[in-house]
C-alpha cells in the first residue's frame, strides 16, 4: 500500500505539473504550474525530476498530512509553513514525519505556492500529464479530506538539527510584489496595429478581477488594430498580447485555448510569464519591449541556475542516501 | 495536353516550390504559414510540416508541440533547450520531405453529424439569417449541403475546425462572448464553422446542437476525427435530438 497524502484544509489548490506538452497539437490547452520556475525548483529540492506532479496552493491556505515520513519543498509565493508546530523554511527540502501536520497559510506576496513531495503524486494523466484542465472537465481543485497517493515509499533523511535548516542550498528566488516588469516581444501581426503599439509601454497596466490561468486582463492604454480583414483561427502562443472587443489588453496564459481570430501584438516571455503566474488581480504591471535574442539568452540563463541547484542538490541527496528520481513516472493513466 | 495517357499528367511540370513564411512568436514559438499560393496546399503542407516535426524520426528534442491550422502551423519549443534558429533550420529540413500535392490522409473518414437546427438549440440561427439576407431555412439548407473536411483541431477541446457554408458573407463575432456555451453547439464566425465538444466561453455565433457526444477522455485518440476526414451535417426533429443524446459521435462504416 502506498503511502498517501490527506488534506486537511485548502481553499484553491490542484495536483498538477509542468503542463501538457503535447496537448497543443490536439486542441487541448497546455495548462500545468503558471509558476514554471517555482514548480521545477520544488521538484528539485525534494529530490524529485522537474516534471514531476506536485500541488500548487492558490491565494488561500493549506493544510495536509501524510501518513509516511517524507521529504518535501515549498516555493513560489510567500507563506508560512509550518511543520508540526515547527515554523519551516521555504525554498529548502523539509523533513516530515508521518502523520504530522504540514500547515501554508498567509500568503504574503505572489499567488501561487508549490508543494513538493519526493516520490511525488500518482495521480490520473492525460497524455502524460496530471495537469487540470477544467475546460474538459480533467481533473480538479482538491477539496478536505481527498486523499492523494504517493508514488512508492520514500526516505527520510535524518534530521539532528531539529527546528534548523535540513540544508540551505541558497536558491535564486524570484521577487514578487510591486509593480512587476513585464518583457514582451514583437508579435507575428504587431504591423496589424500600426504605430499604436508602442502604447503597451507608456504607463503601467492594472491586473483585473477577470484574470485567470487562461489569461490576464490588463487595464490600461490600448492599442488599435487597423486592419480589418476576418482573421482565419490559428494557433496562439502562451504569453500572446490581444486586444480583444472589450476595454481590456489580455495576455493568455498556460491556460489558453490553442487557436484563436485575435492577431497577436506582442508575446510575453516565459520567464515574464511566471511572474504574471504571481500577479494578484489589482496589482500592476510594466510592460517593457524586449528582443528574441535576449530572451533566448535569458531563458538558457535560467536553464543554467535549475542545472547548478540540481547537479548540487544530487550530490547531497546521494550523501544521505536519498534517490533522486529523474522520471516523472509515464504511468498510463490509472483509473480512480 | 498531355499525349501520354500513361503518364502521370503532371509528373512533367516542374514541382511548386514549398514555400513558407517563417514569423517569430516569442522565444519559444514560431509561426509557419504557406505561402504556396493555393489554400489547398498551404492547408496539407502545414499538416505535414507538424507531423515531420513532432512524429516524424527526425523530430529534434525539444520541439513540444506544433498546431497546425488552416494556413499555418505555430511551432511550439523548450527555450531553455533550443533557439530559433535551429528550430528554423529543423524547418527547413523537413519541408524538404513534404509533398504538398499528396492528400493528407489516404483514406479520409466520414462523420455524420444530426444536428437540431434554431430555437433554443441554435439561438443565432434567424440573425446569421438577418445577415447574410436569406431564410433560416436557407441557412440550415446552406449548412447541411457540403461534405466538408476537418482543417484542424481547435479550442475548445478538440473541435473540428471546417471551412463555413457558402452564406455570401463572413459571419461575425459576437461583440460580448457568451460566458457558458454547452457542448454539441454546433456554430459559425467568419468563413468558418465548427462543433464545440466542451462547454466553454464562445464569441461564435450558434446555429443549432448536436446530441452527440464528441469527446471522450477516456478514449485514444479523445476526438473520433483527425484533420483530413469529413463531416456532413443533417437536420433532425426534437424528438431525434432526444433519442440520440449521448450516443457517441463514431465514423461511417466504410461500404
Amino acid at each position: 500500500m502506498n503511502p498517501q497524502l490527506t488534506v486537511l484544509g485548502t481553499g484553491i489548490a490542484v495536483v498538477t505539473d509542468l503542463g501538457r506538452t503535447h496537448g497543443p497539437g490536439l486542441g487541448l490547452a497546455v495548462g500545468g504550474a503558471l509558476d514554471q520556475y517555482s514548480a521545477r525548483v520544488a521538484n528539485i529540492l525534494a529530490a524529485n525530476d522537474e516534471r514531476a506532479a506536485l500541488i500548487e496552493v492558490t491565494a488561500f491556505d493549506f493544510s495536509f498530512s501524510v501518513d509516511a515520513d517524507v521529504l518535501i519543498a515549498v516555493t513560489g509565493a510567500e507563506m508560512e509553513l509550518v511543520v508540526g508546530d515547527v515554523e519551516r523554511p521555504m525554498w529548502e527540502p523539509v523533513s516530515v514525519r508521518a502523520g504530522e501536520r504540514v500547515e501554508l497559510s498567509g500568503m504574503r506576496t505572489g499567488m501561487r505556492t508549490y508543494v513538493a513531495v519526493h516520490g511525488s503524486f500518482d495521480a490520473p494523466r492525460l497524455l502524460g500529464s496530471v495537469a487540470p484542465d477544467t475546460v474538459i472537465g480533467f481533473g480538479g481543485s482538491l477539496a478536505e479530506g481527498d486523499r492523494v497517493a504517493l508514488n512508492a515509499s520514500t526516505v527520510l533523511p535524518p534530521n539532528p538539527y531539529f527546528g534548523m535548516s535540513l540544508f540551505n542550498f541558497d536558491v535564486d528566488r524570484p521577487y514578487f510584489g510591486g509593480t512587476t516588469p513585464i518583457s514582451v516581444m514583437d508579435g507575428p501581426d504587431l504591423d496589424e496595429f500600426a504605430g499604436t503599439a508602442r502604447r503597451l509601454f507608456d504607463r503601467p497596466y492594472r491586473v483585473t478581477e477577470q484574470s485567470n490561468h487562461i489569461g490576464l486582463r490588463l487595464a490600461g492604454p490600448l492599442p488599435v488594430r487597423t486592419s480589418t480583414g476576418e482573421v482565419l483561427s490559428r494557433g496562439v502562443p502562451i504569453g500572446a498580447v490581444e486586444v480583444p472587443p472589450g476595454d481590456e489588453l489580455l495576455i493568455l496564459h498556460r491556460g489558453r485555448g490553442v487557436t484563436a481570430g485575435y492577431p497577436v501584438l506582442g508575446v510575453v516571455t516565459s520567464t515574464s510569464l511566471d511572474a504574471l503566474g504571481q500577479v494578484r488581480p489589482g496589482e500592476l504591471v510594466s510592460l517593457r519591449p524586449i528582443d528574441v535574442d535576449q530572451a533566448s539568452r535569458d531563458a538558457r540563463a535560467w536553464r543554467a541556475r535549475l542545472d547548478t541547484l540540481r547537479s548540487r542538490a544530487r550530490t547531497v541527496f546521494a550523501c544521505l542516501g536519498i534517490e533522486a528520481r529523474d522520471r516523472h513516472g509515464e504511468d498510463p493513466a490509472r483509473p480512480r | 495536353m498531355n499525349l501520354f495517357a500513361d503518364e502521370p499528367v503532371f509528373a512533367d511540370e516542374p514541382k511548386l516550390p514549398t514555400t513558407v513564411e517563417i514569423a517569430s512568436s516569442g522565444e519559444s514559438a514560431l509561426r509557419v504559414t504557406g505561402a504556396t499560393g493555393d489554400a489547398e496546399r498551404d492547408w496539407r503542407l502545414v499538416h505535414k510540416l507538424a507531423r515531420a516535426l513532432t512524429a516524424g524520426e527526425a523530430t529534434l528534442p525539444g520541439i513540444e508541440t506544433a498546431i497546425p491550422t488552416y494556413d499555418a502551423v505555430l511551432v511550439e519549443f523548450d527555450a531553455m533547450l533550443l533557439d530559433a534558429t535551429t528550430v528554423r533550420g529543423a524547418i527547413a529540413a523537413a519541408l524538404e520531405g513534404i509533398d504538398v500535392d499528396a492528400p493528407l490522409k489516404a483514406a479520409p473518414r466520414r462523420f455524420r453529424v444530426p444536428v437540431r437546427y434554431g430555437g433554443e438549440h441554435g439561438p443565432d440561427l434567424v440573425e446569421v439569417a438577418a445577415l447574410a439576407g436569406l431564410r433560416p431555412e436557407e441557412v440550415v439548407e446552406a449548412h447541411a449541403a457540403p461534405e466538408y473536411t476537418i482543417r484542424c483541431l481547435g479550442a475548445p477541446g478538440g473541435s473540428p475546425m471546417l471551412d463555413g457554408p457558402d452564406l455570401g458573407i463572413p459571419v461575425p463575432r459576437l461583440r460580448s462572448p457568451r460566458a457558458h456555451v454547452r457542448q454539441g453547439v454546433v456554430s459559425l464566425a467568419g468563413r468558418q464553422a465548427t462543433i464545440t465538444p466542451a462547454a466553454a466561453p464562445g464569441g461564435w455565433m450558434l446555429i443549432g446542437h448536436t446530441p452527440l457526444t464528441v469527446l471522450d477522455l477516456a478514449g485514444s485518440p479523445f476526438v473520433p476525427y483527425e484533420p483530413g476526414d469529413t463531416i456532413r451535417f443533417h437536420p433532425i426533429s426534437d424528438e431525434e435530438h432526444a433519442a440520440l443524446r449521448g450516443r457517441r459521435l463514431a465514423p461511417e462504416e466504410t461500404e
